[in-house]
């Protein structure tokens, strides 16, 4: 089963002097258990296209399918059944806040399901366990009390608690101090790696994105211009640059190394094998010296 | 969508209208206002028409937008149309049924006063429509000035319609931003009774009052930031100027209520 788009088109304010083609003629397939990344400058089309993937937006040409449902079809569609299936966290969650206390917030979602109140508890223990928020002391406190990046969970908890099969995150780090971007990064790969979900990530941060997405997407102007794994659309390092979206700090650092004379590869988008590829130079480099 | 709705009405243009200052323009729908009352029979009613349908050509703007202004007016002109027609007392009944009559000068008090209404509409929708929101409130701070004496706070009440004025589009686009994340929560804002969805919008209302408590708050310390201090020495970027298309406009103005007095003699 997947996530679908085919031949989606959208344009906002049609027929008047304002009109904006945000999408143009995207095509694009997630698989479940993908973690794909959506990259690309601000006004590329991002928050457009993920608004399609549970409804919020209609095409204006094109097919959306959930699990081979087109879901703007008029018959048979119940789009709450969709929204519960895809969860989408948008930027700034935080601002969606509005429960006098986090566990009343959090259960927001599981309620409109209409659950009932055992189940609705339970979950909103399970979403606040994976976000690492301490149920015992945190149920009974106003969100609005909380911190920064306390608030950005609670508010994350609040899509978990409805179990989505697929989990939308629209800039989830925005704003937020490196902890605080570190932690929730590895709770959102946590949640791929183990309960298989399947992660949509769209994000300014490059870094972020070569670590964690298994195939991403570069967008310019309401169309799709790169795709494919992280490797290889970073290999395309001039036309990123261009877009204005760059490239991992660590290929650039890569890059420059090279253009100082240092025999590494340059197709290396994380720390990690940054660091196994300067030590191999190194050694290799080393017992040439000896 | 949300997101379409157009805050004031202003349609870009550049005719005679548009290019005059808005004081002027305020000045002179006034002085027609009252040219508009003073009027009571035909010859007079005639002129203001006739006034009046050439303001509207000369301000270049599509009949459509008057008619859409027209639109939430309909059904006050119909009202008070019907009830002067059928209440009028007068000598010449065409009409009776029981205490209601249709008379002559019903019928004759029935169109003076449509005509009024659609008029006054028309040409008031004649400044929003070839004056920006945000000159228009220039023009009222300048016209308020003389009443600071009396403890007006002119250029506060300027200030505030301005940003106002700024703060409605964010808003709406916070509106929508929320709404929509709601949704995403499955929250369901269209269907059910009045009780259920004015409780629906409760995760709608929390989260956009204390935005926009804290934006008043921001824009309050990034303005004293700024040394912003209210009206007095403030220099503005857009000055307004008086031009030769505005004394035109007046003295027409001033000519036209000379002759709404004049013609009641006729």
């Amino acid at each position: 089963m997947s996530l679908v788009l085919k031949n989606l088109y959208h344009t906002y304010q049609p027929n008047t002097p304002n009109e904006s083609h945000a999408l143009k003629n995207i095509n694009l397939t997630i698989n479940d258990g993908d973690f794909i990344g959506i990259i690309g400058h601000t006004g590329s089309g991002k928050s457009t296209l993920i608004q399609h993937l549970n409804g919020l937006l209609k095409p204006s040409k094109g097919q959306v399918l959930v699990d081979g449902v087109d879901i703007n079809q008029t018959k048979g569609v119940h789009l709450k059944e969709i929204r519960l299936r895809v969860g989408i966290v948008f930027q700034y969650p935080e601002h969606q806040l509005f429960e006098e206390t986090v566990a009343k917030d959090i259960a927001f979602g599981p309620k409109n399901l209409g659950l009932n109140e055992k189940e609705i508890v339970k979950r909103v223990k399970e979403a606040m366990q994976i976000v690492q928020l301490d149920y015992n002391t945190l149920k009974n406190i106003s969100p609005f009390e909380l911190s920064g990046g306390q608030k950005r969970r609670v508010a994350i908890a609040g899509v978990l608690a409805m179990k989505p099969k697929y989990l939308i995150l629209d800039e989830p780090t925005a704003g937020l101090d490196p902890k605080g971007r570190e932690e929730i990064l590895t709770q959102i790969q946590m949640l791929q790696k183990e309960l298989k979900l399947t992660v949509v990530l769209v994000s300014h941060s490059m870094d972020d994105v070569a670590r964690f997405a298994d195939h991403m997407v570069v967008m310019k102007k309401g169309e799709i211009v790169l795709s494919g794994k992280p490797k290889e659309v970073f290999g395309h390092y001039e036309e990123l640059e261009q877009l204005g979206v760059g490239v991992p700090t660590v290929t650039k650092l890569m890059r420059q190394l090279r253009m100082r004379g240092l025999d590494v590869l340059t197709d290396i988008i994380t720390i990690e094998e940054a660091k196994n590829e300067i030590l191999r130079v190194w050694q290799t480099g080393g017992q040439k010296n000896a | 969508m949300l997101k379409d709705i157009t805050i004031g009405q202003y349609i870009n243009g550049d005719s005679f209208i548009h290019k005059m200052d808005p004081r002027s323009k305020i000045l002179v729908i006034m002085l027609y206002m009252i040219a508009l009352f003073i009027v009571n029979n035909v010859v007079g009613y005639l002129s203001v028409v006739i006034v009046s349908i050439v303001i509207v050509l000369v301000s270049q703007v599509p009949l459509k937008f008057f008619l859409k202004g027209l639109k939430p007016m309909v059904f006050i002109v119909i009202l008070t149309v019907v009830l002067q027609m059928i209440m009028t007392p007068g000598e010449i009944v065409y009409w009776q049924w029981g205490f209601l009559k249709i008379t002559q000068e019903g019928l004759i008090q029935a169109v003076f006063l449509g005509t009024r209404l659609i008029l006054l509409v028309s040409i008031t929708s004649v400044l929003t429509l070839t004056t920006t929101p945000i000159s228009l409130t220039d023009g009222i701070e300048y016209l308020l000035k003389p009443f600071k004496k009396i403890g007006v706070p002119a250029h506060e009440l300027a200030m505030m319609m301005t940003i106002a004025l700024r703060f409605i589009p964010t808003l709406i686009e916070e509106t929508d931003k929320i709404m929509k994340a709601q949704s995403a929560r499955g929250a369901d804002f269209e269907s059910g009774n009045l009780i259920e969805r004015a409780k629906a919008l409760i995760p709608l209302l929390v989260p956009l009052f204390l935005s926009a408590f804290k934006r008043a708050d921001e824009l309050a310390m990034a303005m004293e930031a700024r040394c912003y201090h209210g009206g007095e020495n403030r220099t503005r970027m857009k000055v307004l100027r008086y031009t030769y298309r505005d004394g035109l406009a007046l003295i027409a103005a001033v000519l036209l209520l000379i002759w709404a007095f004049v013609s009641k003699l006729f």
